[in-house]
């Protein structure tokens, strides 16, 4: 046997190796990771389900700014849209929904057409809000999305229509499912995280589908370049709306997961304040990535409960927020995912320059050499899934 | 001979400044033509009137688009209109994607002629006839070689040749191509003119070029038309245009009355 086929071997095995944990052996660790998450602590478990919704608020969010580039200062505004859609429904029809299904599955049937209604109405604000907003770019885009938001804001608070309840907002009651001797308290810390996790998971799914559909690939096209997109035949206002369609129903989503996670309703959810948590988590994670508004919200949610466990630095916590948010706007551009790559790049330097390979693509590339330009093609594909 | 694209009396102006005055030309299939003329002579302002970017204050664009010889009046529709009726154009300042490789920025310009642009149900990589026109575009213009490489990376005679195969890929009728040269080392400049060469002989597409290297100009033209202040000074055949004295007059920049 010569030192060739020995190397070749080698190459092979590792990339195999590499391939199988590149896919489906990190999706079945991040699921049981996700199981095994459900038996902790109750508080962790709360903890941890934030998390899951404030990255989905972020990845609809980035959607729209990593992707297209349009930084929106007002997406709070769907997240409540989502929040009170379902808070309404439960408050209102609940009774009514009882009496056609039976008291015993009321509340699950109540809980998924309230997510239904939460998201239709999200999009039925998203499409003339949005509609009016594109037409706008850069700072101008951020002051009319924020504009919109705060509009929301005081619509809620005034409540005109009597439907919001003012400041105090809509209490949210989940309620129990009961099917003789069968009983799941929706609003259960354990329940209410797998329904989360199930919904975030899914969603992202979507979102990546999406990114990555041509549908996607045009978003990114108009971020580098509207008018050569225009060009080239894109009718680029119509797609920016689009785009701006799909985000706010992504966030939506979030808001829908957000008023059961706080068992309320409230106007706060489309205050600016609000809308740059989504801004912060994917700034901080690094809005070029795919992952990045995910590992921003991990981040942020994170280091600011580790913070709440210091009284004495409780009250400072916005304050080392800004700190960390100027760290990473002049020194980690790309933010955390950015700045993990570079790391990981210089600890197993593969010189594989764009940074999307990874740790284990020295096996990688040394296989394609070997095994012809597809599988060569396919790593490429995959880089690109990771950075784009 | 077909005229592919017509300007009837075309007029821009801000303000007071008239940076197109009355402009009325014919571009015909079967020849490269060049539009030269010193730096504010209204060339950029022209195309831009052209490919919807700015509107006229008066006159009126015609196209000719799709397969039929009839020309469809462009005058008032958008730039995306534009292309798709069939006008494609290149840069004089590289405009491409810059953060895509070569192979998602030609992509992006198939994706657009293909008309799947709303499609988030697929995978941008799926459709297999869009990746089979791509990878042929990548091989006529040279570019298989750099296919992923992200165009950040690239030499600024290499995002030239990607600038060009954007405006190819949604296989123009007309092809506006701004100071393709501009910017390029002296290999870089010979490659790039053999290549417009090669294209026009290949493709259907009528190409228009403006240019500052008169090298370049005299080597691929066809017919030369010179604008200064806004309109026409001179237009016809290279030999007779760059002879004309009123031509070498506005160059020099003989302002003496």
């Amino acid at each position: 046997m010569s030192a060739t086929d020995t190397g070749g071997r080698v190459s092979r095995f590792g990339s195999a190796v590499a391939e199988g944990w590149t896919r489906e052996r990190f999706g079945l660790l991040g699921a049981v990771a996700l199981v095994l998450i459900a038996l902790a602590p109750p508080f962790q478990v709360y903890l941890f389900t934030d998390f899951l919704v404030v990255a989905l608020f972020a990845l609809g969010f980035n959607l729209l700014y990593g992707y297209t580039g349009l930084l929106s200062f007002g997406h709070g505004l769907f997240y409540a849209g989502g929040a009170y859609g379902i808070a309404i429904v439960l408050r209102d029809l609940g009774p009514v929904i009882a009496d056609v299904v039976g008291a015993g599955i009321s509340p699950l049937v109540t809980f998924v057409l309230g997510g239904v209604v939460g998201l239709v109405l999200v999009v039925l604000v998203a499409v003339p809000v949005g509609w009016l907003s594109v037409r706008l770019e850069e700072i101008y885009f951020a002051l009319i999305t924020l504009a919109f938001g705060m509009l929301g804001y005081s619509l809620i608070i005034q409540d005109p229509a009597g439907l919001t309840n003012g400041t105090d907002g809509v209490i949210v009651l989940l309620g129990t499912v009961d099917l003789g001797g069968f009983s799941l308290r929706i609003g259960g810390r354990r329940i209410y995280y797998a329904i989360s996790a199930v919904t975030v998971v899914a969603a992202t799914y979507g979102v990546w589908r999406v990114v990555n559909s041509p549908f996607g690939t045009v978003c990114k096209a108009i971020r580098e370049s509207p008018d050569r997109a225009a060009a080239l035949g894109i009718d680029v206002g119509h797609h920016r709306w689009m785009t701006f369609i799909v985000s706010a129903a992504v966030v939506g989503i979030a808001g829908v997961l957000r008023a059961g996670l706080a068992s309320v309703a409230s106007p706060g959810l489309t205050h600016w304040s609000t809308s740059a948590i989504a801004v912060i988590a994917t700034v901080i994670g690094g809005a070029t990535y795919f992952y990045g508004p995910i590992v921003g919200a991990f981040i942020f949610l994170y280091i600011r409960w580790a913070i709440s466990r210091f009284p004495a630095l409780e009250a400072y916590w916005e304050l080392f927020f800004g700190a960390l948010l100027i760290a990473v706007v002049l020194f980690f551009k790309q933010g955390a995912v950015g700045g993990l790559l570079l790391l990981r790049d210089r600890l197993f330097g593969d010189g594989d320059g764009g940074g999307g390979g990874g740790a284990l693509n020295g096996g990688q590339a040394t296989a394609a050499t070997d095994d012809g330009a597809e599988s060569g093609d396919d790593n490429a594909r995959a880089d690109r899934g990771d950075n784009s | 001979m077909t005229t592919v694209l017509k300007t009837e009396d075309l007029r821009k102006q801000f303000g007071q400044l008239t940076a197109v005055d009355d402009v009325s030309i014919e571009i015909d299939d079967d020849k490269i033509t060049s539009i030269i003329g010193p730096n504010g002579a209204g060339k950029t302002t022209f195309y831009n009137l052209l490919t919807g970017v700015l509107e006229p204050t008066s006159g009126s664009i015609w196209l000719r688009s799709g397969d039929g010889d009839d020309l469809a009046d462009v005058t008032d529709a958008e730039p995306h209109e534009v292309a798709q009726a069939g006008l494609s154009r290149s840069y004089q300042i590289t405009n491409i994607f810059e953060g895509l490789t070569v192979r998602e920025n030609v992509r992006v310009a198939r994706i657009s002629h293909d008309g799947s642009r709303l499609d988030f149900r697929s995978r941008a990589t799926g459709d297999e006839s869009v990746e089979a026109d791509v990878e042929e575009l990548l091989e006529l213009t040279g570019l298989t070689d750099i296919a992923d490489t992200p165009c950040d990376t690239l030499s600024h005679g290499e995002k030239r040749t990607v600038e060009i195969a954007l405006a190819l890929a949604i296989e123009p009728n007309v092809f506006l191509m701004d100071e393709p040269t501009a910017g390029m080392n002296p290999t870089e400049v010979t490659e790039i003119v053999s290549l417009i060469r090669e294209l026009d002989e290949d493709l259907d597409a009528t190409f228009v070029v403006t240019e500052h290297n008169m090298d370049v100009v005299t080597d691929i033209s066809d017919r030369i038309v010179v604008l200064a202040e806004g309109s026409i000074l001179a237009d016809g055949a290279p030999e007779d245009v760059l002879t004309d004295e009123r031509v070498t007059e506005a160059y020099l920049g003989s302002d003496s009355v």
